[in-house]
């Protein structure tokens, strides 16, 4: 192929691989500062006077969505770190440790994640209402730390292993107890696989439909939900206050994401080559 | 193999275990039980046997809710691994900017799919939305979804795509760059063409991985909810509903929990069939190594 025709091709290629990728977001991300007039013009995406009268009405009329964030971010923080915990104590007792009971419960680990999460929904329900939780940060906290669990120890074990057990027998001489060894030896030479688990954990976490949309209704109520309701609110959505809102849950976990890009890969890799 | 575990062990693995245990595995078992009764809330359950699949298998909607799943997933599963292959190997092939380029790339990933809905919505709203003004310019029909069923499914299969492409791409991306480089020298001076090369180093090397991501987007996509649900809610007239929304609508909007039980537990069946190659496979490796 002719040299000339290679870049050419590349760059086309580039071309669609972002505008695949970053019109969407960047299209309402762009809307949210135009007036409602603007939004639907045929003049050109860019040809607008920008304002924020969009940001000021979700403000001033949709306060929930502001709760809602603060839900989200107390349900994210809280889901983190108990997923993260666990996994950490259950990764290093698979990497470590090896029996036919371990085994087991590790194909166990595995073979729960093919139980589809609105099928527990049913008898989670009752339950829950029956235990008065309903509507609370505590459920979706669990609930979300729990489906990421499975692939959290997966994750976990991966970076476990790659740790030398010299170091943890090293200690275990100096006398350290098997917790003092995972929080002195293991805890800051994991913190990369850490980190893998919670990039899973928090994008879950803060975009999470289906279980806020079934176990939270006003206290709890997180701000994707908020963003539904507001889809649905009125008939003729009001475009450019829901891409304000849109634009606000989506630019603090995007920015992670991109910070975190190395380790995001690392996680996925390890979890889908190991289970 | 030591047949003892230590109790230390036994302590460390106890948080997840009870976690997965009691709040999915336990849940799930009830539902094979509630399956079996006739319940809703408030009421005492009695035992009623496979009436609820006889029911379930029954309602046209539920082959609908099936079909529409299967056609979704069969799209959704395939185009996107098509895609995430071509651009692993396009990135292999060497791009300018990689890092920034990639993070282009796994953008979406960040998106909740509350919000992919609203951008995609609004790309394709009728008469004014950009995708479908661009496609009256060129002179194709334009994209019904809200109206037509079928396009209400495509729109729920492209925003699928889109949300879950930078998963499968960086499953077949990182194979990809772990497949040496000699393998193509070694190819080219034999005078292989890039065709040859491709379907004898990179396809076969390729598999495992391809496999990997295929099964894990084909179990993720069969729950599809949440796009479904925001996008058509299943409508018009139950129309575009999926397995998940129709479980929903049964369990809490008509009250029959036995025949939302029922479809649970099809579903849990479905996903246990997809995965069964893989499980026997895993169980196997597990045992065999320790």
């Amino acid at each position: 192929m002719p040299k000339l025709l290679r870049h050419v091709l590349k760059l086309v290629g580039v071309l669609a691989v972002v505008a695949w990728s970053l019109v969407p977001i960047g299209l309402i991300a762009l809307s949210s500062f135009k007036s409602d007039r603007d939004i639907f013009s045929t003049t050109g995406a860019f040809s607008f006077a920008p304002t924020l009268a969009n940001y000021q009405a979700l403000w001033s009329r949709w306060g929930d969505f502001f709760f809602g964030l603060w839900n989200s971010f107390l349900v994210t923080v809280g889901a983190t770190l108990l997923a993260v915990g666990v996994s950490l104590l259950a990764g290093f007792a698979y990497s470590r440790f090896a029996s036919r009971g371990l085994q087991a419960s590790a194909f166990f680990l595995i073979f729960i994640r093919l139980i589809p999460p609105i099928v527990i929904t049913l008898p989670l329900f009752p339950v829950v209402n029956w235990l008065g939780l309903n509507d609370t940060h505590f459920v979706l906290i669990v609930l979300y730390a729990t489906f990421f669990v499975s692939l959290g120890t997966v994750v976990m074990r991966t970076f476990i292993d790659q740790i030398p057990r010299e170091l943890d027998e090293a200690a275990m001489m100096d006398g350290a107890s098997q917790f003092q060894i995972i929080m002195r030896v293991i805890l800051p030479m994991a913190a990369q696989g850490m980190l893998a688990v919670s990039v899973f954990v928090i994008v879950y976490a803060w975009n999470e439909f289906l279980f806020a949309f079934i176990f939270t209704t006003t206290k709890a109520k997180t701000a994707p939900l908020v963003i539904s309701e507001m889809i649905g609110a009125v008939e003729g959505v009001e475009w450019g206050v829901l891409f304000a809102a849109s634009t606000v849950q989506l630019v603090p976990v995007l920015a992670f994401v991109i910070l975190m890009q190395k380790h995001l890969v690392a996680g996925l890799t390890a979890g889908a080559v190991k289970g | 193999m030591t047949t003892r575990t230590p109790l230390s062990a036994i302590a460390l693995v106890t948080p997840v275990q009870l976690m997965i245990g009691g709040i999915i595995f336990l849940p799930a078992i009830y539902v094979f039980w509630l399956s079996l009764n006739q319940s809703s809330f408030g009421q005492a359950a009695t035992f009623v046997g496979l009436a609820n699949y006889a029911k379930v298998l029954a309602d046209p909607y539920f082959w609908k809710a099936l079909l529409n799943t299967v056609i979704v997933v069969a799209i959704v599963v395939h185009v996107e691994l098509l895609i995430g292959l071509g651009m692993a190997l396009f990135f292999a092939s060497g791009v300018p900017l990689r890092a920034l380029l990639l993070a282009i790339v796994l953008a979406p990933y960040a998106v909740s799919e509350v919000s992919a809905v609203v951008m995609w919505r609004f790309l394709f709203e009728p008469d004014v939305g950009m995708m479908s003004r661009l496609l009256a310019t060129i002179g194709l029909p334009p994209i019904e979804w809200a109206v037509n069923p079928s396009h209400g499914l495509a729109m729920v299969s492209l925003l699928s795509i889109w949300l879950h492409l930078p998963f499968s791409f960086i499953i077949l991306y990182a194979a990809r760059l772990s497949i040496p480089s000699d393998l193509y020298e070694a190819a080219s001076i034999d005078g292989a063409s890039a065709w040859t090369s491709f379907r004898r180093i990179t396809l076969p090397l390729l598999m495992p991985a391809l496999l990997i991501a295929a099964l894990f987007r084909y179990i993720f996509a069969f729950r599809l909810f949440s796009e479904v649900w925001l996008m058509t809610g299943g409508g018009p007239a139950r129309s575009t509903e999926v397995m998940a929304v129709y479980l929903y609508l049964e369990a809490f909007r008509y009250n029959a929990f036995g025949s939302a039980a029922a479809t649970g537990w099809l579903l849990v069946l479905a996903s246990l069939l997809l995965a069964l190659f893989y499980l026997r496979r895993l169980y196997k490796e597990m045992f065999a190594r320790a």
